[in-house]
Protein backbone atom coordinates (compact mmCIF):
# COMPACT_ATOMS: atom_id res chain seq x y z
CA UNK A 1 0.00 0.00 0.00
CA UNK A 2 1.27 4.11 -1.00
CA UNK A 3 2.90 5.49 2.10
CA UNK A 4 2.06 9.21 2.87
CA UNK A 5 5.76 9.53 1.56
CA UNK A 6 5.17 8.16 -1.78
CA UNK A 7 1.94 10.04 -2.33
CA UNK A 8 4.69 13.46 -0.84
CA UNK A 9 6.96 11.90 -3.74
CA UNK A 10 4.76 11.76 -6.69
CA UNK A 11 3.08 14.88 -5.73
CA UNK A 12 7.08 16.62 -6.38
CA UNK A 13 7.25 14.60 -9.48
CA UNK A 14 4.20 15.53 -10.78
CA UNK A 15 5.17 19.40 -9.65
CA UNK A 16 8.62 18.96 -11.46
CA UNK A 17 6.92 18.09 -14.73
CA UNK A 18 4.06 20.52 -14.41
CA UNK A 19 7.73 23.02 -14.01
CA UNK A 20 8.98 21.59 -17.21
CA UNK A 21 6.27 21.80 -19.43
CA UNK A 22 5.79 25.86 -17.86
CA UNK A 23 9.55 26.85 -19.06
CA UNK A 24 9.07 24.86 -22.74
CA UNK A 25 5.16 26.78 -23.13
CA UNK A 26 7.10 30.12 -22.20
CA UNK A 27 9.67 29.90 -24.78
CA UNK A 28 7.08 29.29 -27.05
CA UNK A 29 5.40 32.40 -25.68
CA UNK A 30 8.27 33.87 -26.12
CA UNK A 31 9.04 32.66 -29.28
CA UNK A 32 5.73 33.94 -31.10
CA UNK A 33 6.10 37.14 -29.23
CA UNK A 34 9.38 38.25 -30.94
CA UNK A 35 8.59 36.78 -34.63
CA UNK A 36 5.85 39.01 -34.35
CA UNK A 37 7.03 41.68 -33.88
CA UNK A 38 10.10 41.08 -36.13
CA UNK A 39 7.72 39.85 -39.17
CA UNK A 40 9.05 36.32 -39.39
CA UNK A 41 5.55 34.60 -39.31
CA UNK A 42 2.74 35.67 -40.64
CA UNK A 43 0.75 37.45 -38.48
CA UNK A 44 -2.85 36.15 -38.64
CA UNK A 45 -1.17 32.92 -37.95
CA UNK A 46 1.11 34.31 -35.27
CA UNK A 47 -1.22 36.08 -33.39
CA UNK A 48 -3.38 32.73 -33.35
CA UNK A 49 -0.23 30.62 -31.93
CA UNK A 50 0.46 33.32 -29.62
CA UNK A 51 -2.96 33.54 -28.09
CA UNK A 52 -2.93 29.51 -27.73
CA UNK A 53 0.47 29.95 -25.80
CA UNK A 54 -0.79 32.31 -23.47
CA UNK A 55 -3.80 29.97 -22.60
CA UNK A 56 -1.51 27.00 -21.80
CA UNK A 57 0.89 29.04 -19.97
CA UNK A 58 -1.96 30.59 -17.60
CA UNK A 59 -3.44 26.82 -17.68
CA UNK A 60 -0.03 25.58 -16.13
CA UNK A 61 0.62 28.17 -13.60
CA UNK A 62 -3.02 28.00 -12.73
CA UNK A 63 -1.95 24.23 -11.75
CA UNK A 64 1.22 24.97 -10.01
CA UNK A 65 -0.71 26.94 -7.79
CA UNK A 66 1.40 30.28 -8.70
CA UNK A 67 -1.47 32.60 -7.35
CA UNK A 68 -2.02 35.07 -10.51
CA UNK A 69 -0.97 33.64 -13.79
CA UNK A 70 2.02 35.70 -14.67
CA UNK A 71 1.74 35.42 -18.67
CA UNK A 72 3.72 38.30 -19.34
CA UNK A 73 6.71 36.84 -18.08
CA UNK A 74 8.98 36.42 -21.41
CA UNK A 75 11.95 34.54 -21.49
CA UNK A 76 14.78 34.35 -23.61
CA UNK A 77 14.92 33.08 -27.08
CA UNK A 78 18.20 31.96 -27.48
CA UNK A 79 18.97 29.47 -30.07
CA UNK A 80 15.78 30.54 -31.76
CA UNK A 81 16.08 31.49 -35.85
CA UNK A 82 13.91 34.90 -36.70
CA UNK A 83 16.04 35.31 -39.69
CA UNK A 84 13.24 34.64 -42.24
CA UNK A 85 9.62 33.60 -41.66
CA UNK A 86 10.87 29.53 -42.93
CA UNK A 87 13.49 29.65 -40.82
CA UNK A 88 11.54 30.79 -38.01
CA UNK A 89 8.66 27.90 -39.22
CA UNK A 90 11.55 25.63 -38.33
CA UNK A 91 12.76 26.52 -35.35
CA UNK A 92 9.15 27.06 -34.01
CA UNK A 93 8.48 23.48 -35.32
CA UNK A 94 11.32 21.61 -33.62
CA UNK A 95 10.47 23.70 -30.19
CA UNK A 96 6.68 22.55 -30.62
CA UNK A 97 7.96 18.70 -31.60
CA UNK A 98 10.04 18.86 -28.20
CA UNK A 99 6.81 19.96 -26.12
CA UNK A 100 4.53 17.57 -27.19
CA UNK A 101 7.24 14.72 -26.50
CA UNK A 102 7.87 16.48 -23.24
CA UNK A 103 4.17 16.31 -22.53
CA UNK A 104 3.75 12.99 -23.60
CA UNK A 105 6.54 11.71 -21.06
CA UNK A 106 4.99 13.84 -18.00
CA UNK A 107 1.36 12.54 -18.73
CA UNK A 108 2.35 8.78 -18.15
CA UNK A 109 4.02 9.12 -14.99
CA UNK A 110 1.32 11.80 -13.53
CA UNK A 111 -1.18 10.95 -11.14
CA UNK A 112 -3.41 13.71 -10.73
CA UNK A 113 -5.88 12.52 -12.49
CA UNK A 114 -7.84 16.20 -12.49
CA UNK A 115 -5.02 17.73 -14.65
CA UNK A 116 -4.61 14.52 -17.10
CA UNK A 117 -7.11 15.81 -19.28
CA UNK A 118 -6.52 19.15 -19.33
CA UNK A 119 -2.49 18.27 -19.96
CA UNK A 120 -3.94 16.07 -23.10
CA UNK A 121 -5.60 18.80 -24.82
CA UNK A 122 -2.66 20.89 -24.33
CA UNK A 123 -0.55 18.82 -25.97
CA UNK A 124 -3.08 17.71 -28.50
CA UNK A 125 -2.96 21.92 -29.68
CA UNK A 126 0.72 21.39 -29.58
CA UNK A 127 0.42 18.53 -32.05
CA UNK A 128 -1.98 20.59 -34.13
CA UNK A 129 0.51 23.41 -34.27
CA UNK A 130 2.77 21.37 -35.63
CA UNK A 131 1.05 20.53 -38.53
CA UNK A 132 0.29 24.53 -39.16
CA UNK A 133 4.11 25.08 -39.53
CA UNK A 134 4.10 22.08 -41.28
CA UNK A 135 1.85 23.95 -43.87
CA UNK A 136 4.17 26.77 -43.46
CA UNK A 137 7.20 25.14 -44.85
CA UNK A 138 4.96 23.44 -47.52
CA UNK A 139 5.74 20.18 -46.58
CA UNK A 140 3.46 17.02 -45.49
CA UNK A 141 1.59 17.70 -43.15
CA UNK A 142 1.46 14.24 -41.08
CA UNK A 143 4.45 12.89 -39.31
CA UNK A 144 3.59 11.10 -35.74
CA UNK A 145 2.60 7.87 -35.11
CA UNK B 1 -32.95 15.61 -37.20
CA UNK B 2 -29.88 17.83 -37.88
CA UNK B 3 -26.64 16.40 -39.92
CA UNK B 4 -24.25 16.54 -37.48
CA UNK B 5 -26.29 14.83 -34.79
CA UNK B 6 -26.72 11.74 -37.30
CA UNK B 7 -23.04 11.93 -37.83
CA UNK B 8 -22.46 11.31 -34.10
CA UNK B 9 -25.37 8.72 -34.11
CA UNK B 10 -23.71 7.17 -36.93
CA UNK B 11 -20.34 6.93 -35.19
CA UNK B 12 -21.96 5.80 -31.87
CA UNK B 13 -23.56 2.99 -33.78
CA UNK B 14 -21.05 2.12 -35.80
CA UNK B 15 -18.53 1.53 -32.40
CA UNK B 16 -22.00 -0.34 -30.74
CA UNK B 17 -21.94 -2.67 -33.79
CA UNK B 18 -18.09 -3.49 -33.56
CA UNK B 19 -18.86 -3.70 -29.67
CA UNK B 20 -20.73 -6.35 -30.56
CA UNK B 21 -18.93 -8.26 -32.59
CA UNK B 22 -16.74 -9.43 -28.95
CA UNK B 23 -19.07 -11.38 -27.12
CA UNK B 24 -22.67 -11.71 -28.64
CA UNK B 25 -24.27 -14.85 -26.90
CA UNK B 26 -21.43 -16.78 -26.58
CA UNK B 27 -20.59 -17.47 -23.32
CA UNK B 28 -18.47 -15.50 -20.93
CA UNK B 29 -14.98 -16.64 -20.79
CA UNK B 30 -13.69 -18.88 -17.43
CA UNK B 31 -10.41 -16.60 -17.55
CA UNK B 32 -9.56 -12.89 -18.60
CA UNK B 33 -8.20 -9.65 -17.54
CA UNK B 34 -8.88 -8.95 -13.97
CA UNK B 35 -11.23 -5.95 -13.14
CA UNK B 36 -9.68 -2.29 -13.60
CA UNK B 37 -7.15 -3.79 -15.87
CA UNK B 38 -7.90 -1.31 -18.41
CA UNK B 39 -9.17 -3.81 -20.64
CA UNK B 40 -12.58 -2.76 -20.99
CA UNK B 41 -11.84 0.47 -21.85
CA UNK B 42 -8.71 -0.57 -24.33
CA UNK B 43 -11.47 -2.93 -26.01
CA UNK B 44 -14.25 0.19 -26.25
CA UNK B 45 -11.35 1.52 -28.44
CA UNK B 46 -10.06 -1.05 -30.44
CA UNK B 47 -14.34 -1.14 -31.67
CA UNK B 48 -13.83 2.89 -32.31
CA UNK B 49 -10.80 2.32 -34.19
CA UNK B 50 -12.45 -0.44 -36.02
CA UNK B 51 -15.20 1.66 -37.31
CA UNK B 52 -12.89 4.46 -38.03
CA UNK B 53 -11.07 2.85 -40.31
CA UNK B 54 -14.53 1.85 -42.79
CA UNK B 55 -15.32 5.34 -41.95
CA UNK B 56 -11.88 6.48 -43.46
CA UNK B 57 -12.45 3.98 -46.42
CA UNK B 58 -15.58 5.61 -47.43
CA UNK B 59 -14.45 9.59 -46.62
CA UNK B 60 -11.12 8.61 -49.36
CA UNK B 61 -14.03 7.41 -51.67
CA UNK B 62 -15.72 10.64 -51.81
CA UNK B 63 -12.61 13.23 -51.68
CA UNK B 64 -10.40 13.34 -53.90
CA UNK B 65 -6.58 14.41 -54.82
CA UNK B 66 -4.26 15.66 -51.78
CA UNK B 67 -7.33 15.20 -49.41
CA UNK B 68 -7.80 11.60 -50.84
CA UNK B 69 -4.13 10.89 -49.95
CA UNK B 70 -4.22 12.06 -46.46
CA UNK B 71 -7.79 10.19 -45.98
CA UNK B 72 -5.47 6.52 -47.47
CA UNK B 73 -2.79 7.65 -44.93
CA UNK B 74 -4.86 8.32 -42.13
CA UNK B 75 -6.95 5.16 -42.76
CA UNK B 76 -3.20 3.42 -42.44
CA UNK B 77 -3.04 5.41 -39.38
CA UNK B 78 -6.01 3.90 -37.41
CA UNK B 79 -5.25 0.23 -38.59
CA UNK B 80 -1.87 0.92 -36.72
CA UNK B 81 -3.96 2.19 -33.83
CA UNK B 82 -6.25 -0.26 -33.57
CA UNK B 83 -3.31 -3.15 -33.78
CA UNK B 84 -1.38 -1.00 -30.91
CA UNK B 85 -4.48 -1.02 -28.81
CA UNK B 86 -5.43 -4.56 -29.45
CA UNK B 87 -2.03 -5.47 -28.11
CA UNK B 88 -1.97 -4.27 -25.23
CA UNK B 89 -5.30 -6.06 -24.37
CA UNK B 90 -3.79 -9.45 -24.95
CA UNK B 91 -1.28 -8.37 -22.90
CA UNK B 92 -3.97 -8.45 -20.20
CA UNK B 93 -5.17 -12.10 -21.27
CA UNK B 94 -7.83 -10.54 -22.83
CA UNK B 95 -9.55 -11.03 -26.69
CA UNK B 96 -9.69 -7.63 -28.34
CA UNK B 97 -13.12 -7.20 -30.71
CA UNK B 98 -12.55 -8.39 -34.12
CA UNK B 99 -13.49 -5.77 -36.85
CA UNK B 100 -17.50 -6.72 -38.81
CA UNK B 101 -17.35 -6.82 -42.74
CA UNK B 102 -16.96 -2.61 -44.15
CA UNK B 103 -20.56 -3.05 -45.76
CA UNK B 104 -21.99 -3.78 -42.10
CA UNK B 105 -20.36 -0.37 -40.61
CA UNK B 106 -21.26 1.46 -43.61
CA UNK B 107 -24.99 1.20 -43.89
CA UNK B 108 -24.58 3.29 -40.25
CA UNK B 109 -22.47 5.75 -41.88
CA UNK B 110 -24.25 9.28 -43.24
CA UNK B 111 -24.68 9.53 -46.83
CA UNK B 112 -21.65 11.31 -48.34
CA UNK B 113 -22.59 13.25 -51.30
CA UNK B 114 -19.99 15.87 -51.46
CA UNK B 115 -16.67 16.44 -50.39
CA UNK B 116 -17.76 18.87 -47.54
CA UNK B 117 -19.91 16.18 -46.31
CA UNK B 118 -16.94 14.10 -45.90
CA UNK B 119 -14.88 16.27 -44.07
CA UNK B 120 -17.69 17.22 -41.51
CA UNK B 121 -18.06 13.34 -41.34
CA UNK B 122 -13.89 13.05 -40.72
CA UNK B 123 -13.86 16.32 -38.50
CA UNK B 124 -16.76 14.72 -36.33
CA UNK B 125 -14.78 11.07 -36.34
CA UNK B 126 -11.26 12.53 -35.53
CA UNK B 127 -13.16 14.45 -32.92
CA UNK B 128 -14.75 11.46 -31.38
CA UNK B 129 -11.27 9.55 -31.60
CA UNK B 130 -9.37 12.06 -29.87
CA UNK B 131 -12.09 12.13 -26.56
CA UNK B 132 -11.74 8.39 -26.23
CA UNK B 133 -8.13 8.55 -26.01
CA UNK B 134 -8.22 11.58 -23.64
CA UNK B 135 -10.41 9.87 -21.44
CA UNK B 136 -8.07 6.81 -21.86
CA UNK B 137 -5.23 9.13 -20.27
CA UNK B 138 -7.34 10.03 -17.32
CA UNK B 139 -8.71 5.85 -16.80
CA UNK B 140 -6.22 3.62 -17.71
CA UNK B 141 -3.81 2.48 -14.99
CA UNK B 142 -1.11 1.47 -16.04
CA UNK B 143 1.93 4.00 -17.63
CA UNK B 144 2.28 1.89 -20.90
CA UNK B 145 -1.36 2.09 -21.57
CA UNK B 146 -1.67 5.74 -20.69
CA UNK B 147 1.50 6.07 -23.05
CA UNK B 148 0.20 4.73 -25.74
CA UNK B 149 -3.02 6.71 -25.21
CA UNK B 150 -0.83 9.72 -25.02
CA UNK B 151 0.88 8.79 -28.45
CA UNK B 152 -2.04 8.27 -30.28
CA UNK B 153 -4.12 11.50 -28.80
CA UNK B 154 -1.60 13.61 -30.64
CA UNK B 155 -1.65 11.67 -33.56
CA UNK B 156 -5.51 11.98 -33.52
CA UNK B 157 -4.95 15.57 -33.06
CA UNK B 158 -2.84 15.83 -35.90
CA UNK B 159 -5.31 14.00 -38.47
CA UNK B 160 -7.58 16.46 -36.92
CA UNK B 161 -5.57 19.46 -38.30
CA UNK B 162 -5.28 18.02 -41.45
CA UNK B 163 -9.03 17.88 -41.54
CA UNK B 164 -9.20 21.31 -40.42
CA UNK B 165 -6.45 22.08 -43.08
CA UNK B 166 -8.75 20.08 -46.07
CA UNK B 167 -11.48 22.27 -45.53
CA UNK B 168 -9.84 25.67 -45.44
CA UNK B 169 -9.20 26.31 -41.92
CA UNK B 170 -6.97 27.03 -39.66
CA UNK B 171 -4.71 23.62 -38.01
CA UNK B 172 -5.04 24.71 -35.01
CA UNK B 173 -8.21 26.96 -34.14
CA UNK B 174 -8.25 26.38 -30.35
CA UNK B 175 -5.99 26.49 -27.82
CA UNK B 176 -7.59 23.40 -25.73
CA UNK B 177 -7.99 20.31 -28.46
CA UNK B 178 -10.70 18.40 -26.14
CA UNK B 179 -12.53 16.50 -29.10
CA UNK B 180 -15.55 18.50 -28.08
CA UNK B 181 -16.65 21.86 -30.69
Amino acid sequence: MPTRRDFLLASLAGNQGLGQLLELERRLLAAYHVALARDAIEPELGRLLLSHEREHVRGLEQALGRGRPRTSVLVPTTGIDFASRRAFARSALELERVAVDTYREVLTSFHDDTLLQPLGSIMACGAQHEVALRQVLGEHLLERN
Amino acid sequence: MQPTLTRRAALGGAAALALASCGGGDPPPAAGPRAGSGAGLLSSIVALEHAAIAAWAAIGEVLTGEGRGYAREIRAREVANAERMAALVRELGGTPPKNRPAAEYERLFPRLESEADALHFARDLEERLVRAYLEGLRLLPDAEQRGAAADIAAAQAEDLAVVHVLAGEPAAPQPFVTGAS
